[in-house]
């Protein structure tokens, strides 16, 4: 999208068209549950949604940052274990709940942001990595079997109605949609409005060579602190609509493979746009839906992960992008 | 007096017997990093495919066939590793090559588990160690000596080798200034492929010796990484004393710490991960090899 902004300029549409254009879409898809009556379908698009909004978070920090979070189960997953704890230890309400996981998931990313967003992006990644599984083997401790569960998860029963819709309405796929549909909605229309602000080129700029932009008179360290928050705040997203969907914390949403996934998305995906890794994610799970039984699904990611690392650096996207650029014959300068 | 009985010989022989497994690996580990520039993620899943092929020739033949085999087999991989992938990506970007490892790490995973299956697997003891010895006055699985024995024996070797020898002193070189190196003729390319040859061996020989230790299962490999890695950063990035050093450290922590703190043992190695990537980045130890 961040690219298609200039397409859309070039050819003569007005940001008025384009925001209608974007609430014709964000609208429209919220008719998709009354096309699709199978729930097994829903379901698996739904899974997709969650896939990619956490590898939009992925995607939206190494793209913008050139940092590449491999744990980030961690910040899903836990988020996923915040709304439980706040609905089963606290007594919360939904709503609440759903507040106080958003609201401290970014808090504590903005604050780990401030030490972690210092390091190179192999150092950066490995301490991700430990961060989800340090969160993993905590949450298995017996000590604290009464906030976490321990080994068994927690199952999560709350009071109260979220967007109008109680425990039962959220677990139903044909419900849930709207409740999906429009987080997904929201925050690939805020990863892609800082992308293409001017803190996202500042942001760009930095990766591209931090000395520079610092000897330029630019703080090049609060920019990818903040960027670091909302990538934690988007990953948080993905956890809280696990968390209200399934109804359930489980040490899993921590495992390494669960990072694992959405990074892989993100990278079949490509990150150079914020619809990449939702297409990568949806690719993903059709993957899952298609070779999971068989057990091939591993072996399609990873022959998958390394062909588009050594030749498709930009994934699926940037096949579709510049088939877009040879109809339209266009040709722009990339940001 | 319960702390005092829980730092006995036992605890103390078993918390070298998990550090000798982390410094076989991290030392390889630490081997094609410090060589190539190289963090291996699929290093664990060498290490699990090493213990899968234990368990086969095992199976077949005996323990100590595949004791001797399966690293060689591991080592044969390490030549395609080199040739296909470390070699033809040298000047693409550390995460790039990264991702790649990490790639390799999915697909034997899947090649892992379409062979021998998803369950648990055990491989049994070689019948002249399945018995216990005498450790001060208390018995003592000698399985669990032999591996203290193999595991830091084989680290003393590498050491020895690094520090003596003109190859060793070529394989310092080049880790530390591999331009340099080049110019005074060491031969880089031959030096990396047999460095990377010796850690994916390493790995195949930690995967056989924790076979009968600890079971065989598919996730065997993705958590015995994040430990390595945390010895490997620890101990300072390329250098095998720090590793070993880190590891005996790490070994301690995780079985004494379970006794003291759970807690304290999950956390520790993680914060200590934080505390050198952001504070220390070249680790605890000197150099960066040997």
């Amino acid at each position: 999208m961040m690219k298609t902004t200039p397409l859309f300029s070039a050819l003569g549409f007005s940001k008025i068209f384009l925001s209608v254009v974007i609430l014709i879409i964000v609208l429209s898809g919220l008719a998709i549950p009354s096309l699709i009556k199978s729930t097994f379908y829903l379901g698996l698009f739904i899974n997709a949604i969650t896939l990619g909004i956490a590898a939009l978070s992925i995607g939206f920090l190494a793209h913008q940052c050139g940092l590449i979070i491999f744990g980030a189960a961690g910040f899903t997953g836990g988020a996923t274990y915040l709304f439980g704890i706040a609905v089963m230890y606290f007594n919360w309400d939904v709503t609440s709940a759903a507040v106080f996981c958003l609201a401290s998931s970014t808090l504590i990313s903005l604050l780990m942001g401030m030490v972690m967003v210092r390091a190179r992006p192999l150092p950066f990644a490995m301490m991700t990595l430990a961060l989800a599984q340090m969160l993993h083997s905590v949450v298995k401790l017996t000590a604290y079997r009464e906030v976490t569960g321990a080994d068994d998860g927690l199952t999560l029963n709350w009071s109260g109605n979220f967007f109008g819709m109680t425990q039962a309405e959220l677990a139903r796929p044909a419900n849930f949609w709207t409740v999906a549909w429009l987080a997904l909605c929201g925050v690939m229309l805020l990863a892609w409005w800082v992308g293409q602000s001017r803190a996202g080129e500042i942001l760009r700029a930095t990766k591209a060579n931090e000395e520079r932009m610092r000897f330029s008179g630019f703080n090049t360290y609060v920019p990818r602190v903040l960027a670091f928050g909302l990538a934690g705040f988007i990953a948080a997203v993905s956890g809280l609509l696990v968390g209200l969907h399934s109804a359930f914390a489980s040490p899993e949403l921590l495992d390494f493979t669960t990072g694992a996934n959405s990074l892989v998305s993100m990278l079949i995906g490509g990150a150079t746009v914020v619809t990449g890794p939702i297409l990568g994610a949806l690719l993903y799970t059709m993957g899952q839906d298609q070779f999971g039984a068989s057990g091939h699904l591993e072996l399609l990611t990873g022959v998958g992960v390394v062909i588009v690392v050594v030749a498709f650096p930009k994934g699926a996207i940037g096949f579709v992008q510049s088939g877009i650029k040879r109809l339209t014959g266009r040709h722009h300068a990339s940001n | 007096m319960d702390l005092l009985q829980s730092f006995s010989v036992i605890q103390l022989a078993n918390a070298l017997a998990l550090s000798s497994l982390l410094t076989i690996l991290a030392s390889g580990l630490a081997l094609i990093f410090g060589l190539r520039d190289v963090m291996n993620f699929a290093h664990g899943a060498l290490y699990m495919l090493g213990a899968y092929l234990g368990f086969a020739v095992a199976a077949r033949f005996n323990f100590w066939v595949a004791l001797a085999v399966v690293p060689f087999l591991l080592a044969g991989l390490g030549v395609v590793f080199e040739y296909a992938v470390l070699r033809p990506l040298q000047k693409r970007a550390h995460m790039d090559v990264a991702l790649i490892t990490f790639g390799i790490a999915l697909i034997l995973g899947h090649v892992v588990n379409t062979t021998w299956g998803t369950s648990p697997l055990s491989v049994a003891m070689p019948p002249a160690l399945s018995g216990a010895v005498d450790l001060f006055g208390q018995p003592y699985p000698a399985y669990r000596l032999f591996l203290i024995l193999v595991g830091f024996g084989t680290c003393a070797l590498l050491a020895a080798w690094l520090k003596w020898t003109k190859s060793g002193m070529h394989v310092r070189a080049v880790s530390q200034l591999p331009m340099v190196a080049r110019m005074m003729g060491v031969n880089t390319d031959r030096l990396s492929l047999f460095v990377v040859c010796l850690g994916t061996g390493f790995s195949g020989l930690a995967g056989v010796l924790a076979g009968p230790y600890l079971s065989v299962d598919p996730s065997m490999g993705a958590n015995i990484l994040i430990s390595c890695l945390i010895v490997v950063v620890v101990g300072g990035l390329g250098s095998i004393g720090g590793a070993i050093a880190a590891s005996v450290v790490y070994g301690f922590i995780q079985v004494i710490g379970s006794i003291v703190s759970p807690l304290m043992s999950v956390m520790t190695p993680y914060l200590l991960l934080f505390f050198v990537l952001l504070w220390r980045p070249q680790g605890f130890g000197k150099g960066r090899v040997a």
